[in-house]
C-alpha cells in the first residue's frame, strides 16, 4: 500500500502557494476562548494546536485575530493589533512547526457583528444596520476609517509572519467587516463601496493588495468566502463564484476557503449539529472549484476520513476542513493514515462542549475528550497520548514503578498494589471512561453492566430521529475499552457482595439514574397508567398513541426528541414547559432553529409558562404562572421529560460496608461518578470518569499508609445514608 | 440619628450608616482580587461609605459560580490591599464570604454542584448532588478557613451570605431543603455551624455580619417573613449586623431589581425583622435604596439601623461626602444596565450615569470639584471659575440629550465657558422620553441632575434653539455635536393608509394626545427585543386597547436578560392581557391590518391593527455631520447617537470624553491624578 494507505487522495501532498502540504486535512479556523490574558495568545493555544499538528493535520489555520482595536466582540479574542502578540505567536508556530506542519493565522475585523461592551467605542460597519444577534447600531465607516482598516490588515499580516506563521487567511465570511461589505443585506452604501458586486468587493480587493504587499511573495495568503449566507437579501452561490473568479484574476491569493451561513444570523448552519447531514455545504467548494484554478477548501460536518476522501475523489474540493473531528480526536489524521479509522474517536456533532461553550465565553472542550482544552495542563502518565502505544502493547505506569510484592501489595502489605484492580459498576459513559482511563494506566479493569448492552442512557438517546450520531460516544468508548482489554461483563448486576468478591483495589460506581415521577403525577397503579417517562418510550416499555402532552422540565433534547418520535408515529403532540422556551438549551448547541422548523412541519405545539399541578382521571391540570390562570389538558398520554434520581443504592451499600470495616478505612477506594452522583449530561460523566481514576491513582501512589483523602470518598456517617434513602 | 450619624458595631464604629454591599464586579484577575478592585473600593471609601463589603469570595472549591468569582483561597493579598487602601479613609472593610450551592455553575469547576436536596436550579435546570455529611463539614471548614484568611489580611470582619445565591439559604428554605437528617429537621443548623466556625476563626474582635433572605416570595415552601423572623432571632446572638434581603431560586431578579419595583421596596420587611430581633443585632435594610431622604425616613421610623446603598454608590462614589456637603449626588436610575454583571460575557461593573465606575484605573476623572492646589503645569489657577473663563474660546454643545448635557456639565466643571443649544423645548432627549415609560421614571432624575450640575458650574442651557451648519462654521470655539438620532425607515412594506407610529411619538404624547394618536387596536413591532418595545407596551397597557406584541424571538425583550427584567417584563405584559406573537417577522402594514410571517413555518397571518408602532433601530439624525466623528477640521466633534444610536450610557461616556479632551493639559493631568475619590 502507498503511504496514504487506503486513501488515494487524502494523504497526497498539495502545493499551496509556496508551501507544500503533506495531506489534505485542514484544521480550519475556529474560536477557542483560550486567550484568557488580555488578548494575548496563551500557552494553551500552543499546546492545543501542537496536539493537532502532532496528530498529523496537513494545515492548521488558527482562530481569528483582531486587526483593529474597534473589534473586540468577545472577551477572549486574540488582539493582533497589539505588537506584543508576537511572542505568543512564536510559541504557537514553533510548537506546530516542530511537527513539520504549516500554520496560518486567520485575521479579521468583525465589523457590526459585534458588541461595544469591551471596546467602549462605536462598532464599525459599512452601514448603520444592527446585527440580528448583537442588535447594536454600528457607525458607518468613512473613507478615512476604511483606509485605516485596510492598513491594519497589512500591519497585522506582517506581524503574523514575524511571529513565524506561514501566512494568513482573510476571514471574509461568517462574521467580518469584509462580509458586511460583500453582502447586500448589510451594505446599503451609495458610494464606491456599495451597489454592484465590484463595488461591494472593493474593500476585499484593497485588503488583499495591501496584505500581499506586506507579506511579500512567499507567505501564503488565503481568502475565506461565504457561498450562501442563508439570510434574506444575502450573498448566494452565483455571486460567490463570481467573486472567487475576480479574486483569482487580480492575483495575490493562494487558496480559497469556503463557508456557509452568517455567524450571527444563521450560525446554526455554520457549525451544524448532527441533525444536518454530513457534507451539507459541499456544493459551495464544488461550484467555486469548477470556476477557479486555485486550491479550494471544503468544510461542513466532515466527520470521517472516508467521507473526506470521497469529496476529494469526486472533485468537490482540494482540501477538507476537519475541525470538530480533530477537536474530538487530535490523532484523526495519524489514525486514518495508519489504517485505523475505526480507532478514531469520532465527533458526534453534538455541539455541547465545543460550540456550546464558545457562545458562553468558556474555553473550548469536547464531550468525549476530557483532554481537549487542557492540553497545556500537566497530566499524570500515561493518559490519552499513551493510548496509541497502549494499543501496541508497550506499557508501563507510575503504579508499576512502586512495585511489588507477589501478592500485588507493597512489601509492607498495605500500600499500593503493583497492578491495581479497578472494578467499575455501570457501563454508561461515566463507567466506560473510568474503565478506559484505568486501563490506560495499565490497571486490571473489570466492568459490570446490568443491561445486555453498554451505553446507558446515551444508547437510548441515540435511538430518536436524527440523534443516532450520539451513539458514537458509546461506540468510541466501548471500542477503546475493548482494545485496552477491559474485562466487560454484560447482564451482570453489580451488588455490593459481587463487587467485594472481585477483590478490588478501587471501585468506581457509575450506576446512572432512574426515572422518577414528580409530586403531581400518580404512580402507574394509582391512576397514572397513562403517564410514562421518556425512557419508557425509548425502551418500548410504553407506546403512547393519540394525543400526547410531553412535560419538559429538563430543557434539552429529551422532550423535543420524544415529541418528534411520537409525531412521526402519528401522535398529536404538545410540549408543555414552565420555562419561557421549550428545550431552551437547544439554543446553546445550535439545535434550536432546526427544532423550530421541524416542530412547525410536524405540527408539534409548544406551550410555555405552564406548571403541571395535578393529574386526575385523565385530566392534566396546568397553572399559567405569569397570570395565575388555570388551564388543563386531557391527552391520551402524558410523557415526562423530568430529572431522574441517582441510582445510588450500590454506592450507599458499599459506603456502609466500607464504614463497617474496622477503623473506617475500607480495603478499597470508593468513588461515585456521573448520574449516580447527580444526574447531568454526558460530559460530566466522561470528565468524572477520567478524574476518578486520576484521583485513585494519586491516592494509590500516595500510600502507604492508605488513607482516604479523596474528598467525598470517605465513608459517610449513618446520617447521610439516611438522607440518601429518604430522597 | 440619621444616615450620617455613626453606628457602633461590636468593637468598631462605622462613621455613617451607609453600607456599600457585596456585588459581582468581574474586576478580578482570574479569581483573585485585582488592583482594579482596590481602586473601585477605595473610591467608595474615599467617598465616605461607612462600611465597604467586598465582592463575595467562595469558600470551597465546589463553588465557582461565575468565571471571575473571587476564591477565598486566593483572596488574602487582595483583601490586604483593599484594606490598606480603604481603612485610612475611615471606612470599615468587610469581606463577603459564601457558597452558592445549587445556584452555582459547573461550567468552570467541571464538577457537580452541592445542595441540601436535589432541587434543580431554575435557570440552568442542573440537578445538584445531595450533600453528604463530609461535604457539609468541608463547607463549614471552608468558611472558617476563609474567615481566618480575611482576619489575617487585616479586614475589619466578614459577612456571611445566606441571601441570594447561597447554600446557607438553600438549607434554611423548605423550597430546597427536603433532607431527612438533622440538617433537614433543623434547617438552621448549617447556618449556626458556619457562624460558629467563622467566629472561632475570626477571634473576638472582627465583625461578623449576616446577609439573610427574609422573604423568598414563595410562601408555599419558602422562607416567609414570619419564618425568617424566627431564624433572625435564633442567629442574632451570633452576629454583629444583619442585612435583610429577599429572593429565592425562583426569584433571583427580585433581590436587586430594576426601577419596576419602587425604591426601598424592602424597607417594610426590614422593619418586621428589626422588630423581631428587638435590638439583639443592628439591622441593615437593602433593596433599591437610592435616595438619602427615604433612607433617613426609614432610620427615623425604626425600620433599620443602617442602609445598604450599593447602586447609589456605584452611580456616585462620593455619595456620602456629597450628602455631608449638602450637595446632590448623581442619581442611580435603577436601570441595572451596566451594574448587573452576572453575565457569561464578564462585563465590568459600571454605571450608565458614571461610566468611570469600574474603570477607575483607566478612565480620567472628571474635573475634581475641589482641586487642592493648583497643578504646577497648568500655568493658571485651576479652581473652576464659573460662569466660564472669558479668556478661553467658548464651547458650543449642540443637543441637550444625555451626551450633550454631560459634555456641557464636564466642560463647565473644567472651567470652560459653555453654551448648549437644544432644539426642543426641554433638555433630555431620548432619555427624557424613555423616562415616561413605567419603571423608567428615574431617567428623568438623571436628566435633571445633569442639567442642574451643568448650570451650577456656569453652563448656559438654551432650549428651542436649533443649530445650522452656518452656526457651526461661525462659532469661534470648539463645538461638540450631539443632535441624536432618528428612527430608521420601516423594514416592512407600508401601504397607503397604513399608520406607522414611532415610540418617540407615543411616549411624548400626553394622555389626551395619546388617545388621539394611538387607535383601539395596535401592533407593537419589536425586532430588537429591548426596553423600548416593552416600555411602549407598558405605556399603553391597561388603557383598554387591544395590543399585539410581535417579536422575531421566542421571548419578549430578550435584551432585558442583562438587567434582570426579562421574566418581570413577560409577566407584566401577559397580566395586562397583551397578546404576543412570537417568532414572527412583520411584512406589511396596511390600513387597518398588519401582516406577519412566522419565521419557521413561513405562514402569513393578518392581524387587525389600526396602527403599528415600529420599535426598530435608529440611525444618526440627518445633517450636521451625521454619522461622523468630526467635521470642520476637527474643531467640531460628534458624540452619542449622532455617531451611532446606542444607549444612554454610551452617550454619557462619549459626551464626557469629548469634554475632557478640551481640558487644558495641566488640568487633565490633575483630573487623572485625582484618581478615584472626588469625581
Amino acid at each position: 500500500m502507498s503511504a496514504g494507505g487506503r486513501y488515494r487522495y487524502l494523504f497526497s501532498p498539495l502545493q499551496v502557494g509556496s508551501r507544500t502540504l503533506a495531506n489534505r486535512i485542514v484544521f480550519s479556523a475556529h474560536l477557542t476562548n483560550y486567550a484568557t490574558q488580555g488578548g494575548l495568545p496563551s500557552a494553551q493555544h500552543a499546546a492545543y494546536y501542537e496536539a493537532r499538528a502532532a496528530g498529523g493535520a496537513g494545515l492548521i489555520i488558527t482562530e481569528e485575530h483582531s486587526v483593529h482595536p474597534t473589534d473586540w466582540p468577545y472577551e477572549k479574542m486574540i488582539h493582533a493589533f497589539r505588537p506584543d502578540v508576537v511572542e505568543g505567536y512564536r510559541r504557537i508556530t514553533a510548537a506546530v512547526h516542530r511537527h513539520g506542519v504549516p500554520i496560518l493565522a486567520q485575521i479579521n475585523h468583525n465589523g457590526g457583528q459585534a458588541s461595544s461592551m469591551y471596546t467602549r467605542r462605536p462598532l464599525w460597519a459599512p452601514s448603520p444596520v444592527p446585527d440580528p444577534l448583537f442588535r447594536e447600531v454600528p457607525k458607518a465607516v468613512d473613507q478615512h476609517e476604511i483606509d485605516e482598516i485596510v492598513r491594519s490588515y497589512a500591519t497585522v499580516a506582517a506581524r503574523c509572519v514575524e511571529g513565524g506563521f506561514d501566512g494568513v487567511e482573510l476571514q471574509c465570511s461568517h462574521s467580518s467587516i469584509v462580509r458586511g461589505f460583500l453582502s447586500p443585506a448589510t451594505n446599503h452604501r451609495t458610494d464606491g463601496y456599495g451597489g454592484s458586486l465590484a463595488n461591494r468587493a472593493r474593500v476585499l480587493h484593497e485588503i488583499v493588495a495591501a496584505v500581499r504587499h506586506a507579506l511579500g511573495p512567499a507567505p501564503v495568503l488565503g481568502v475565506r468566502l461565504c457561498g450562501d449566507e442563508l439570510i434574506e437579501g444575502g450573498t448566494t452561490i452565483d455571486e460567490a463564484v463570481a467573486l472567487a473568479r475576480a479574486i483569482e484574476e487580480r492575483g495575490g491569493v493562494d487558496y480559497i476557503n469556503t463557508s456557509i451561513g452568517v455567524a450571527t444570523a444563521s450560525l446554526h448552519m455554520i457549525e451544524a449539529s448532527m441533525h444536518v447531514p454530513p457534507g451539507y455545504a459541499t456544493f459551495i467548494p464544488s461550484a467555486i472549484r469548477a470556476a477557479v484554478r486555485l486550491p479550494v477548501v471544503g468544510v461542513g460536518r466532515f466527520k470521517d476520513p472516508l467521507q473526506a476522501e470521497r469529496a476529494l475523489a469526486e472533485g468537490h474540493a482540494d482540501l477538507i476542513g476537519v475541525v470538530r473531528g480533530q477537536i474530538a480526536d487530535p490523532d484523526f489524521a495519524v489514525k486514518a493514515r495508519a489504517g485505523r479509522a475505526e480507532d478514531i474517536r469520532l465527533c458526534l456533532s453534538c455541539n455541547q462542549e465545543c460550540v456550546g461553550r464558545m457562545g458562553l465565553n468558556r474555553w473550548l472542550g469536547c464531550i468525549e475528550n476530557p483532554d481537549t482544552g487542557r492540553e497545556a495542563a500537566p497530566v499524570g502518565p500515561p493518559r490519552s497520548r499513551a493510548a496509541l502505544t497502549l494499543a501496541t502493547g508497550a506499557q508501563n505506569t507510575a503504579a508499576d514503578a512502586t512495585a511489588a510484592a507477589p501478592n500485588g501489595r507493597n512489601a509492607n502489605g498495605h500500600g499500593a498494589p503493583a497492578v491495581p484492580h479497578l472494578v467499575v459498576a455501570g457501563g454508561g459513559p461515566a463507567g466506560l471512561q473510568a474503565a478506559v482511563s484505568g486501563a490506560q494506566r495499565g490497571w486490571r479493569v473489570t466492568l459490570l453492566e446490568r443491561q445486555s448492552q453498554l451505553g446507558g442512557q446515551v444508547r437510548l438517546a441515540a435511538t430518536v430521529p436524527n440523534r443516532a450520531e450520539l451513539g458514537d460516544l458509546v461506540r468510541n468508548l466501548a471500542g477503546e475499552a475493548r482494545r485496552l482489554g477491559v474485562d466487560i461483563h454484560l447482564d451482570t448486576d453489580a451488588s455490593a457482595e459481587r463487587v467485594e468478591m472481585l477483590a478490588p483495589d478501587a471501585v468506581v460506581v457509575a450506576t446512572g439514574a432512574v426515572p422518577q415521577r414528580p409530586w403531581w403525577a400518580p404512580p402507574p397503579d394509582g391512576g397514572g397508567e397513562r403517564i410514562c417517562d421518556v425512557v419508557d418510550v425509548l425502551t418500548g416499555a410504553a407506546s403512547p398513541t393519540g394525543s400526547v402532552v410531553v412535560i419538559d422540565d429538563i430543557g434539552f433534547h429529551h422532550a423535543t426528541s420524544v415529541a418528534e418520535l411520537l409525531a412521526d408515529r402519528g401522535c398529536q403532540v404538545e410540549i408543555v414547559t414552565k420555562s419561557m422556551v421549550v428545550g431552551q438549551d437547544l439554543g446553546i448547541t445550535l439545535d434550536m432553529e432546526g427544532w423550530w422548523f421541524r416542530a412547525s412541519a410536524k405540527g408539534i405545539v409548544q406551550t410555555i409558562d405552564r406548571v403541571a399541578m395535578g393529574y386526575d382521571a385523565g385530566t392534566l391540570t396546568l397553572l399559567h404562572h405569569p397570570t395565575g390562570a388555570d388551564d388543563s389538558r386531557s391527552p391520551d398520554w402524558v410523557v415526562l421529560a423530568v430529572p431522574p434520581r441517582p441510582a445510588d443504592e450500590l454506592y450507599l451499600a458499599l459506603a456502609e460496608r466500607a464504614a463497617a470495616v474496622g477503623s473506617g478505612n475500607p480495603e478499597w477506594l470508593l468513588r461515585r461518578i456521573g448520574d449516580c452522583l447527580a444526574p447531568r449530561r454526558a460530559h460530566a460523566a466522561v470528565v468524572e470518569g477520567q478524574r476518578a481514576v486520576d484521583e485513585i491513582a494519586r491516592a494509590l501512589t500516595a500510600s502507604p499508609p492508605r488513607t482516604l483523602a479523596l474528598g467525598t470518598v470517605s465513608a459517610p456517617a449513618t446520617s447521610e445514608i439516611a438522607a440518601g434513602a429518604a430522597r | 440619628m440619621n444616615l450620617l450619624s455613626p453606628l457602633a458595631l461590636r468593637h468598631h464604629t462605622a462613621r455613617c450608616r451607609v453600607l456599600f454591599g457585596p456585588h459581582e464586579t468581574n474586576l478580578g484577575d482570574g479569581r483573585a482580587f485585582s488592583s482594579r478592585h482596590v481602586a473601585y473600593y477605595r473610591a467608595r471609601a474615599e467617598g465616605g461609605a461607612g462600611i465597604v463589603v467586598t465582592e463575595e469570595a467562595s469558600v470551597h472549591p465546589t463553588d465557582w459560580p461565575y468565571e471571575r468569582c473571587p476564591d477565598a483561597e486566593e483572596a488574602g493579598p487582595g483583601w490586604a490591599a483593599i484594606a490598606a487602601a480603604c481603612r485610612p479613609t475611615g471606612a470599615l472593610v468587610v469581606g463577603a464570604l459564601g457558597h452558592s450551592g445549587g445556584q452555582g455553575s459547573s461550567a468552570y469547576s467541571q464538577r457537580e454542584l452541592w445542595s441540601p436536596s436535589d432541587e434543580p436550579e431554575v435557570n440552568s435546570r442542573e440537578v445538584p448532588k445531595v450533600m453528604e455529611g463530609a461535604d457539609i463539614d468541608a463547607v463549614v471548614a471552608g468558611f472558617g478557613r476563609a474567615a481566618a484568611t480575611a482576619a489575617a489580611a487585616g479586614l475589619d470582619g466578614v459577612e456571611v451570605n445566606a441571601g441570594q445565591h447561597s447554600l446557607i439559604r438553600q438549607f434554611l428554605s423548605g423550597l430546597t431543603n427536603r433532607r431527612g437528617d438533622a440538617y433537614g429537621a433543623d434547617r438552621a443548623r448549617l447556618a449556626r455551624e458556619v457562624l460558629t466556625a467563622v467566629r472561632a476563626a475570626l477571634g473576638p474582635d472582627p465583625l461578623l455580619g449576616l446577609r439573610l433572605s427574609c422573604d423568598e416570595l414563595a410562601p408555599w415552601a419558602g422562607l416567609t417573613p414570619e419564618l425568617a423572623a424566627d431564624v433572625a432571632r435564633e442567629l442574632a446572638p451570633l452576629v454583629d449586623y444583619l442585612v435583610v434581603v429577599r429572593g429565592s431560586i425562583f426569584t433571583v431578579a427580585e433581590t436587586r431589581p430594576t426601577g419596576h419595583h419602587g425604591a426601598g421596596f424592602n424597607l417594610e420587611l426590614a422593619g418586621v425583622i428589626r422588630q423581631a430581633v428587638d435590638g439583639a443585632v443592628p439591622v441593615v435594610a437593602q433593596g433599591s435604596i437610592v435616595d438619602a431622604d427615604q433612607a433617613d425616613e426609614a432610620l427615623a421610623a425604626g425600620r433599620c439601623d443602617a442602609v445598604e446603598m450599593t447602586r447609589a454608590q456605584i452611580a456616585d462614589s462620593a455619595l456620602v461626602a456629597k450628602l455631608r456637603r449638602r450637595e446632590s449626588p448623581r442619581p442611580c436610575v435603577l436601570c441595572n444596565q451596566w451594574c448587573r454583571v452576572r453575565d457569561n460575557r464578564n462585563p465590568i461593573v459600571s454605571c450608565i450615569a458614571d461610566p468611570r465606575a469600574g474603570h477607575e484605573t483607566t478612565d480620567p476623572a472628571e474635573a475634581a470639584e475641589k482641586v487642592p492646589t493648583p497643578h504646577p503645569a497648568a500655568g493658571r489657577p485651576l479652581t473652576p471659575s464659573p460662569p466660564g473663563d472669558p479668556q478661553r474660546p467658548p464651547l458650543l454643545v449642540v443637543g441637550g440629550g444625555p451626551a450633550g448635557l454631560e459634555a456641557a456639565r464636564v466642560a463647565a466643571r473644567l472651567g470652560l465657558p459653555v453654551t448648549l443649544w437644544e432644539a426642543a423645548a426641554d433638555v433630555g432627549g431620548m432619555a427624557r422620553l424613555a423616562a415616561r415609560a413605567p419603571g423608567h421614571h428615574r431617567f428623568a432624575r438623571l436628566v435633571e441632575w445633569l442639567a442642574e450640575d451643568a448650570t451650577a458650574h456656569g453652563a448656559e442651557l438654551v432650549t428651542g434653539r436649533a443649530a445650522t451648519d452656518a452656526d457651526l462654521a461661525a462659532w469661534p470655539g470648539p463645538v461638540i455635536l450631539a443632535p441624536g438620532g432618528r428612527p430608521a425607515p420601516p423594514g416592512f412594506e407600508v401601504e397607503a393608509g397604513a399608520v406607522v407610529l414611532t415610540p418617540e411619538a407615543v411616549l411624548a404624547a400626553d394622555d389626551a394626545g395619546r388617545a388621539e394618536l394611538v387607535p383601539e387596536s395596535v401592533v407593537i413591532w419589536d425586532p430588537l427585543g429591548g426596553p423600548i418595545g416593552v416600555g411602549v407596551a407598558e405605556t399603553l397597557a391597561w388603557t383598554g386597547r387591544r395590543i399585539t406584541y410581535c417579536t422575531p424571538d421566542p421571548i419578549v425583550g430578550t435584551l432585558l436578560s442583562l438587567t434582570g427584567d426579562l421574566p418581570g417584563a413577560n409577566v407584566r405584559l401577559q397580566q395586562a392581557g397583551i397578546a404576543i406573537e412570537r417568532r414572527v417577522v412583520l411584512r406589511r402594514a396596511a390600513a387597518g391590518t398588519v401582516t406577519v410571517e412566522h419565521r419557521f413555518s413561513a405562514e402569513r397571518t393578518e392581524l387587525e391593527a389600526g396602527a403599528v408602532i415600529d420599535c426598530g433601530h435608529r440611525i444618526p439624525a440627518d445633517g450636521l455631520g451625521a454619522g461622523q466623528y468630526e467635521v470642520h477640521g476637527g474643531r467640531v466633534v460628534l458624540v452619542g447617537d449622532a455617531v451611532a444610536p446606542r444607549t444612554v450610557g454610551d452617550a454619557i461616556r462619549e459626551g464626557r470624553q469629548a469634554a475632557l479632551a478640551l481640558a487644558p493639559a495641566g488640568l487633565a493631568l490633575a483630573a487623572m491624578a485625582a484618581g478615584g475619590g472626588s469625581s
